[in-house]
């Protein structure tokens, strides 16, 4: 079995990643998804999230917004929303924009918005898990 | 012989134009780089998006869903088709805007005018249908779908999804299709019409020499029903944003286009006129001369 399968992560601004990884491992929706080379044909999506493959037995982590993984035994494809890794991530904005999110969610809001709203604070929230990432 | 004046003032209300179409130009030629720039990053996921679409529909096992769900029991004359579409915001940019509504005009000839619901980004195309239901012969226009096409964002691609999907469930509407104009390359612009909803499936693709392709089904965590309602309003929004981004580009690009061929026709009859103007203050110098000598001579007889 080949050690390693072809990966690409395609962000709606950009090419994130393309290229061979040993291990892969996803936030699904119902928990972390490994996914090694040879993995059954798979189809899942990506709810706001962590991600991290491993290449040449180096982790590299990323944080991920909203979108769906296709799994066949040789390659994945990750389609995105927004793909960011730990270094890009500006902390303080991110920052503000959890602050705003909470504050909105105080508000009356219409159902619509409220759940926009969640939505913002969890990509927040996310992307300030991720940025910790870089000084491990 | 044209009055020199006249002329004079002409050339300078031309240059005056010329001014306003020089600088559209450079603006658009700006704005374009920056669309154009969107649209490289975005393009590979617009396709890749259908690609991956249409590769993880072959692999889907049969399932009743409601996004699948294509309502044969409506006869076609009674179908409720809601179109989106994309134009411009103002207007000055060519065939552009033109285009577009020619070739949504020519999609909803067949329909029902009572069962076509149009949602109308972009000013232009929003005031050319709202003046046309007043009169009542064309389809509805929905009020209160008011977006810009300026810089496409994922937000309001996300609203938008979200508002077809929502009509959608809801009966209010049978179909949805998707109008938009492609940039093929830098110099030609094509219309196209993507339906984004009842999902087509091509269950079994039919492979070159007939038999049917046997593709192996793809486990879905947790189930196909979850991962597809999950799935499908995302790719209705990356489809909706590739769109935007590649008819904001088309908007510019015509624009950048029209502004250019503007300004040199101002200045080809700025040329002309200047020509013009030249001879005419000829004729009126020669003549002037004419008149003194023809003074001098007769004051010496």
């Amino acid at each position: 079995m080949a050690k390693t399968f072809y990966l690409e992560i395609i962000a709606t601004d950009r090419v994130f990643f393309q290229g061979n990884v040993e291990h892969l491992v996803i936030t699904a929706l119902d928990g972390l998804l490994g996914i090694l080379p040879g993995h059954e044909p798979l189809v899942t999506c990506l709810p706001v999230g962590e991600l991290k493959y491993m290449i040449e037995g180096v982790w590299r982590y990323a944080a991920i917004s909203e979108g769906f993984i296709e799994v066949m035994p040789d390659r994945a494809v990750i389609l995105a929303d927004h793909c960011e890794l730990p270094e890009e991530i500006d902390i303080k904005r991110a920052e503000e924009e959890k602050q705003r999110a909470e504050e909105m969610l105080k508000q009356k809001q219409s159902i619509r918005d409220y759940y926009m709203t969640q939505a913002a604070l969890n990509r927040a929230m996310n992307r300030l898990k991720v940025s910790q990432k870089k000084f491990k | 012989m044209p009055n020199i004046r006249e002329i004079k003032e002409r050339i300078d209300s031309i240059r005056q134009i010329l001014k306003i179409t020089n600088a559209m130009y450079l603006i658009s030629s700006s704005k374009l780089k920056k669309a154009r720039k969107a649209l490289d990053s975005t393009e590979p996921y617009f396709y890749k998006l259908q690609e991956t679409i249409e590769s993880v529909l072959e692999h889907t096992p049969h399932m009743r869903q409601m996004y699948f769900d294509r309502r044969s029991d409506i006869p076609e004359d009674k179908r409720k088709k809601g179109y989106i579409v994309i134009t411009g915001d103002k207007g000055l940019c060519g065939s552009y805007n033109h285009n577009i509504l020619k070739y949504t005009d020519k999609l909803l000839e067949g329909d029902d005018p009572g069962n076509c619901y149009l949602y109308v980004m972009g000013q232009v195309g929003r005031m050319y249908y709202q003046r046309r239901m007043m009169s009542g012969k064309q389809a509805f226009v929905d009020g209160e779908f008011l977006y810009t096409t300026q810089n496409p964002t994922l937000y309001r691609a996300a609203e938008i999804a979200q508002t077809v999907i929502d009509k959608f469930s809801s009966g209010d509407l049978d179909e949805v299709h998707l109008v938009y104009t492609d940039m093929v390359s830098s110099s030609t612009q094509e219309n196209r019409t993507l339906r984004l909803l009842p999902f087509e499936r091509r269950h079994f693709g039919k492979s070159k020499d007939g038999t049917e392709k046997k593709l192996p089904k793809a486990s879905f965590a947790p189930s196909p029903e979850k991962v597809m309602d999950y799935l499908i309003p995302n790719y209705a929004k990356g489809i909706i944003y590739g769109a935007m981004v590649e008819a904001f580009c088309c908007e510019q690009q015509s624009r950048m286009t029209a502004m250019d061929s503007a300004t040199n026709s101002a200045k080809d009859m700025i040329k002309e006129l200047s020509l013009l103007y030249n001879r005419a203050r000829q004729a009126a110098i020669t003549q002037e001369i004419t008149e003194v000598c023809g003074g001098a001579a007769a004051n010496r007889g």
